[in-house]
C-alpha cells in the first residue's frame, strides 16, 4: 500500500529509448489482433475478403447496429450478467468467511482443509460435466441460472482461498488483540478489521471470478437448453455458426460481446496489482 | 383491526373460488393437453421458416398436443442428446442420423419402438426407412435422405478441356491432372473436421468391397477382406496426386467463405465430394447468397473390375427419433406428420432436403439435386456413411485413422489396423 | 475490565476451558461451513462419481455396465495418441518456462519504470486475458488463415518467404498454437510480476550502485532473488495451465491435423464426447488430475517451502 507508491519507479537497469521502443512494439503485437476484430465490425465481409489488412473504407455500422437492437444480445448479456454476479457474490463472500480461518486460525487439520480446497485447481470441469448434470437436475436447477452460477462459484473457491490466505496472514497479529481489547470477537474483527484491510485482494478476486463466470462456456452449455436463458459465450457461439459466411457480422458480435468485461477491468484494474502483490509475498 | 380481516378473508375466497372455476373449467374442457418437445438443428437456411409452419400446422390439426421447438447448433448435439438421454426428461422428439448411433440408443432403452404405429405408412418412404431400423424394427424415421457425389464447377472444367463428366475410376483420376494443368484447384477438402476425408475411403470401400462385405461390416466389425486395405491404396493414388487445395489439412467443411464449401461456391476450387446439403451450404457463402449457376453434380466414379455392384453409392440423411417417455401416439403422429405428402413436398421446394416420400419427388426444384434424387431413387445399393453406420466409438476411431492417412501419418494398412483395433475393444 | 455491552471478550480467564473450545469450534464451523458445503456439493461429489466412471467401460447411455477395472487406464498409457498428448503437454510446459518467463519479466521490468501511460499500457496488456478463450481462437482463426492477415503482413514487412501453413502444416501447428497462448497469458504474469517488482526497494538498488554493480548485476543478484517468489506462483500456476491446456487448442484446431496439437484434455474430450466413451474419457481426466496433484505435492514441498518459511520475504515485507 505505501510501499507500492514509494516503488512508483525505478532507475534501474536499462536506458530509455530502447525500453520505449520495446514497449511499443509489444504493445503493436498485442492490439493489432483486438484491433482487426473492432475495426472489421465496421467493414463488410465483402471489404475483408478484397483486403484483409485494410481499413474500413467505406466505414459501415449496420453489423454493429444490428447487434445492438438484436433482443437476443441484450438478453444474453443480462443473464451473463446477472450470473456473474451470483457466482462472484457467492464465492468472495464464502472463500472470504473460509480463509480468515485458514490463514489466522490454528487447529488441527488446517493445512489439510486448504490443500483439499486446492484440489478443486486440478480437475478440469469438463470431466465432471456429466456427474453434474444429473445431480443439478435433480436438485431441480437445469434450465436455470442459478445451476449455472453454483458450480461456477464452487469451481473458484480453490484459486480465490489461495490468493486471499497469504493477504489475511499479512495482517498483523496486534490488530487481532486491539480488536479483542475492544470486545470484538471473532466475527466483530472479520467483519469490521479483516475485510476492510483485505480489500485490494477481494477487489483481485472479485474481478477474477467475473472473468471466469463471464467467459465460461461449458456450464452454460451443460445446463442452458433454452435460448432465452443463454449466456454471451452460448450467443457467440450460436451467432458464429449461424453466420459462418458473414465475418464482418461475427466480428462485431463478438466486439460487442468483449466490451462488457473490459470495461469492468478497466474500472477496476488498478486494485489487481495491489491485491496480487499481497498474495506473492505471503 | 375487523374489516381489514373482513376483507382479508373476503379477497381470499374469491381467490380461492377463481383458481377453483378456472380449473375446474380446464379440465372440465377438453382432454388434457399434451407437450412434445421437438429438439432439432436447423438454425439456418431455409428450413428454418419450414420448421416454424410445420409445429403450428400440427398444433392446429391436433389441439391437445403442443410442440415445443428447441433449435440446437449441430455440434452441440452430441454433447448434449446423451446426457439428456441420461436424465429422466429428455426431450420427446429429437434428430437421429441412424445407424450404429441408433443401435447404442436402442441398446440402453432410450428410444421408442415405432413399428406398429408407423406401420400404415413406413412403406410410402421405401426403402430408405432400413437405415433407421434396428433388428427389423423402426426406431426412428427419416425425413431426408441424400447420397454423397462431386459438386463441381462446369466452367472450369470446361476450362480444364474436361469434356464430360467422368464415370470411371480412371477417368476421374485423368481429369485431376487436367485441372491441375490448367492452374485450377482440382478438389477442395475440409480436412479440419475429419468426415469429408472419410467420404473418400467409405466411397472407394463401397466400390471395391461387395455388397455382403459392406453390410457385415457393421454387425461383425471384421475388416480381414483384402477389398478393404485396397481401398486405402486406391485413396493414396488420389492423395499423391496432390489434388487439394494449399493448407487443406486445416480446413473446415462449411463455416466461412475459406471452407471446402466456400472455396468451390466462390470458383477458387473446381469441385468436392460432399452430401445433398451442400447447396443450402454454399448459398449462404456466396456474396449475393445464391447457389452458383456454374454448379453441377455427378456421381462417384465405379472403380472397373470390383465386386462391388455398379452404381452402389454412400449416403445418409435425417430422421427422427422419440424418446423412451415420450407420449405415444402423438409422438408417431408427429413423425407421420413430418413424412406426410404435404410436408414433404416442402422439404423438396425449399431446398432444404431430399424428400423420402414416395411421389414427392418432382418437388425438387434444384436441377443438381433432382439429379441426385435419382441416382438415390434407383441405387442398388445405398450404404450409409460408415462413421454412423458403426457405432461411435469406432466411427470416430475409423475417422481419425483416415485423417491421419489425409496428414500423410498412416498407411493404408495401418488405417484397417486402427480400425480394427478399435472394434476389438468394444 | 468489562466492556460496553458487557461482555468480557478478550479475557481467557473469563470462561471455563471447555466451553471457550467448543465456542471456539462453533465459530471455525460457521466461517468454514459455507465454503466446503458449496465446494463438496458441486465440485467434489460429482468429481467423485466421474472416478467412479472410469472403472467402467461405458458409453453414456443407458445404466452404469461393464466393470472394467484398471483396464482403461492401462488402455490410456499404451495408446499413442494418448502418448503423444502427454508429450505436448510436456513441451507446452518447457516452453512456457523458458520464453513466457523472460518475456513476461522484462516487460515487467520496462513498465516498473517510471514512464508516461504506464497505468494505459498495464491495461493494454492484460486485456487478451480478459478476453475469452472462444473469442481468442475465432481471432486467430481469422488471422491465420492462408493468405489472411498475418500473411498479408509478413508479404507488406517483405517477409514473405516465412509465410507458411500455419495451422495446417503438421510440424508447426502446435507452436503457431503456443504463440497464441502466450499472447492471451502472457498479461497475468506481467502483472503478477509487476506485483512482485513493487517489493523490491529502490534503496537496494541505489546501495548496489553505490558499491560498484552494474545494471546488471543489480538486476540478477538484487531484483530475481527478490523476485523470486512471485516467479514460483507464476511458474506454478503457469505448469497447471499448460498440463489442462484445453478451450483455445480445441476450437483452433480440434487438436489436429491427425493428432499434431492435441493436448491430454482434447484429447479426453475427443473420446468422451465424440466417441461416447464416458468412461475411457474420466480415465483419462484422473490420470490428468493425478499428474497435476503429484506435480502440485512435489512443487509446494521442494519449492514454495521456502517461500513460507519467510526467509526473503520478511526483508522485503
Amino acid at each position: 500500500m505505501s510501499r507500492a507508491q514509494s516503488r512508483a519507479g525505478s532507475t534501474a537497469p536499462f536506458a530509455n529509448v530502447p525500453v520505449y521502443v520495446v514497449a511499443l512494439l509489444l504493445t503493436v503485437i498485442v492490439l493489432v489482433p483486438i484491433g482487426f476484430v473492432v475495426l472489421g465490425g465496421f467493414r463488410t465481409t465483402g471489404q475483408i475478403a478484397a483486403d484483409p489488412v485494410g481499413l474500413p473504407d467505406p466505414w459501415v455500422t449496420h453489423n454493429y447496429v444490428s447487434v445492438l437492437t438484436s433482443s437476443a444480445f441484450w438478453r444474453q448479456l443480462g443473464n451473463s450478467m446477472i450470473v456473474a454476479a451470483i457466482a462472484t457474490g457467492l464465492v468472495v463472500t464464502v472463500s472470504a468467511m473460509a480463509a480468515y480461518p485458514l490463514s489466522r486460525m490454528q487447529f488441527r487439520g488446517r493445512e489439510a482443509l486448504f490443500v483439499f480446497f486446492t484440489f478443486g485447481l486440478l480437475f478440469p470441469v469438463a470431466v465432471a460435466a456429466l456427474p453434474l448434470y444429473l445431480l443439478l437436475r435433480q436438485l431441480g436447477l437445469l434450465e436455470s441460472l442459478l445451476g449455472v452460477a453454483l458450480p461456477e462459484a464452487a469451481f473458484a473457491i480453490p484459486i480465490t482461498i489461495i490468493i486471499l490466505r497469504p493477504f489475511m496472514r499479512a495482517i498483523p497479529a496486534e490488530l487481532e488483540d486491539a480488536a479483542a481489547m475492544d470486545g470484538c470477537g471473532r466475527f466483530g474483527f472479520f467483519l469490521l478489521v479483516l475485510v476492510p484491510l483485505s480489500q485490494p485482494a477481494l477487489v483481485t478476486v472479485t474481478i477474477l471470478s467475473v472473468i471466469l463466470s463471464w467467459n465460461n462456456f461449458i456450464l452454460p452449455l451443460l445446463v442452458l437448453t433454452d435460448p432465452g436463458k443463454w449466456t454471451l459465450p452460448l450467443g457467440v457461439a450460436q451467432y458464429s455458426s449461424e453466420h459462418s459466411a458473414d465475418t464482418a457480422a461475427i466480428l462485431a458480435f463478438t466486439t460487442l460481446s468483449m466490451v462488457p468485461a473490459l470495461l469492468f477491468f478497466l474500472a477496476a484494474q488498478r486494485r489487481i496489482v495491489g491485491g496480487l502483490s499481497g498474495a506473492v509475498k505471503g | 383491526m375487523k374489516i381489514w380481516k373482513l376483507l382479508g378473508l373476503a379477497a381470499l375466497v374469491t381467490a380461492a373460488a377463481t383458481v377453483l372455476l378456472t380449473t375446474t373449467t380446464a379440465s372440465a374442457g377438453g382432454k388434457e393437453s399434451q407437450t412434445l418437445v421437438w429438439w432439432h438443428n436447423v438454425t439456418q437456411g431455409p428450413g428454418v421458416k419450414l420448421y416454424k409452419d410445420i409445429a403450428a400446422e400440427f398444433q392446429k390439426q391436433h389441439p391437445g398436443i403442443t410442440i415445443k421447438a428447441v433449435p440446437l447448433q449441430n455440434e452441440q448435439f452430441k454433447t448434449k442428446i446423451p446426457i439428456a438421454l441420461q436424465s429422466d426428461s429428455p426431450p420427446d422428439v429429437f434428430q437421429s442420423w441412424g445407424g450404429g448411433g441408433l443401435v447404442d440408443q436402442q441398446k440402453a432403452g432410450k428410444v421408442a419402438d415405432l413399428t406398429k404405429y408407423v406401420k400404415p405408412w413406413i412403406k410410402s418412404i421405401g426403402g430408405t426407412a432400413a437405415g433407421w431400423q434396428v433388428n427389423g424394427k423402426q426406431y426412428a424415421v427419416p425425413y431426408s435422405v441424400g447420397v454423397v457425389g462431386f459438386w463441381y464447377n462446369k466452367q472450369l472444367f470446361k476450362q480444364a478441356g474436361i469434356a464430360s463428366a467422368p464415370k470411371t475410376w480412371p477417368q476421374f483420376l485423368a481429369a485431376v491432372a487436367k485441372l491441375k494443368q490448367a492452374g485450377i484447384t482440382p478438389i477442395a477438402i475440409g480436412s479440419k473436421d475429419e468426415w469429408p476425408d472419410a467420404f473418400y475411403w467409405d466411397y472407394l470401400a463401397t466400390k471395391l468391397c461387395s455388397k455382403p462385405v459392406m453390410q457385415s461390416s457393421a454387425v461383425t466389425y471384421n475388416f480381414g477382406n483384402p477389398c478393404w486395405t485396397k481401398a486405402g491404396e486406391y485413396v493414396q493414388r488420389l492423395l499423391d496426386a496432390g489434388p487439394f487445395q494449399n493448407g487443406f489439412l486445416a480446413t473446415p467443411a462449411q463455416q466461412g467463405a475459406s471452407s471446402s464449401a466456400g472455396l468451390v461456391a466462390n470458383g477458387k476450387a473446381a469441385m468436392e465430394l460432399q452430401g445433398h446439403w451442400n447447396p443450402g451450404v454454399m448459398q449462404a457463402l456466396t456474396p449475393e447468397n445464391k447457389v452458383p449457376s456454374f454448379l453441377g453434380w455427378f456421381p462417384f466414379p465405379n472403380v472397373p473390375g470390383s465386386k462391388a455392384i455398379p452404381g452402389s453409392l454412400l449416403g445418409g440423411g435425417d430422421g427422427y427419433a422419440c424418446s423412451w417417455k415420450a407420449p405415444q401416439p402423438a409422438c408417431a403422429q408427429f413423425l407421420a406428420y413430418i413424412d406426410s405428402p404435404s410436408v414433404q413436398r416442402r422439404v423438396g421446394s425449399t431446398g432444404f432436403g431430399l424428400p423420402v416420400r414416395k411421389g414427392t419427388e418432382n418437388s425438387v426444384k434444384d436441377p443438381n439435386l433432382r439429379t441426385v434424387l435419382k441416382f438415390r431413387s434407383t441405387s442398388p445399393f445405398i450404404q450409409l456413411y460408415l462413421d454412423q453406420a458403426y457405432s461411435a466409438a469406432i466411427g470416430q476411431a475409423l475417422n481419425g485413422a483416415i485423417a491421419k492417412q489425409f496428414a500423410g501419418k498412416a498407411t493404408p494398412a495401418q488405417v484397417v489396423a486402427q480400425i480394427e483395433a478399435a472394434a476389438k475393444k468394444k | 475490565m468489562t466492556t460496553l455491552d458487557g461482555s468480557t471478550a478478550g479475557r481467557a480467564e473469563a470462561r471455563p476451558a471447555v466451553v471457550r473450545h467448543r465456542r471456539r469450534w462453533l465459530e471455525l464451523g460457521v466461517f468454514l461451513a459455507p465454503a466446503i458445503a458449496l465446494y463438496v456439493v458441486f465440485l467434489i461429489v460429482p468429481v467423485v462419481q466421474a472416478v467412479r466412471y472410469s472403472t467402467y467401460d461405458w458409453n453414456g447411455l443407458g445404466a452404469l455396465s461393464d466393470y472394467v477395472g484398471l483396464d482403461n487406464y492401462r488402455e490410456a498409457f499404451g495408446d499413442p495418441a494418448f502418448r503423444q498428448a502427454m508429450e505436448h503437454n510436456g513441451i507446452l510446459v518447457v516452453l512456457s518456462l523458458v520464453f513466457q518467463l523472460p518475456l513476461a519479466l522484462g516487460v515487467a521490468l520496462v513498465l516498473n519504470r517510471r514512464m508516461r501511460g504506464r497505468g494505459l499500457l498495464r491495461v493494454i496488456f492484460f486485456a487478451p486475458y480478459v478476453l475469452s478463450e472462444a473469442i481468442t481462437a475465432v481471432i486467430f482463426l481469422q488471422l491465420l488463415q492462408p493468405d489472411g492477415l498475418v500473411d498479408e503482413v509478413l508479404r507488406g514487412m517483405g517477409l514473405g518467404a516465412l509465410v507458411q501453413l500455419w495451422l495446417a502444416d503438421l510440424g508447426l501447428v502446435f507452436y503457431t498454437l503456443f504463440v497464441v497462448i502466450t499472447w492471451k497469458y502472457i498479461g497475468f504474469a506481467i502483472i503478477l510480476f509487476l506485483a512482485g517488482l513493487q517489493g523490491v526497494p529502490d534503496e537496494l538498488h541505489e546501495a548496489a550502485a553505490m558499491d560498484g554493480a552494474s545494471s546488471w548485476q543489480s538486476l540478477r543478484l538484487v531484483t530475481l532473488p527478490l523476485l523470486g517468489p512471485t516467479i514460483r506462483i507464476w511458474a506454478f500456476l503457469a505448469i497447471i495451465g499448460s498440463i489442462q491446456l484445453f478451450d483455445i487448442v480445441w476450437i483452433m484446431t480440434l487438436g489436429g491435423p491427425a493428432g499434431a496439437s492435441s493436448t491430454m484434455a482434447t484429447y479426453m474430450v475427443d473420446q468422451g464426447v465424440n466417441s461416447y466413451r464416458i468412461g475411457y474419457a474420466t480415465s483419462v481426466a484422473v490420470i490428468l488430475f493425478a499428474v497435476c496433484f503429484v506435480f502440485s505435492i512435489l512443487y509446494q514441498v521442494f519449492v514454495l517451502r521456502r517461500d513460507v518459511r519467510g526467509g526473503t520475504t520478511r526483508m522485503a515485507g
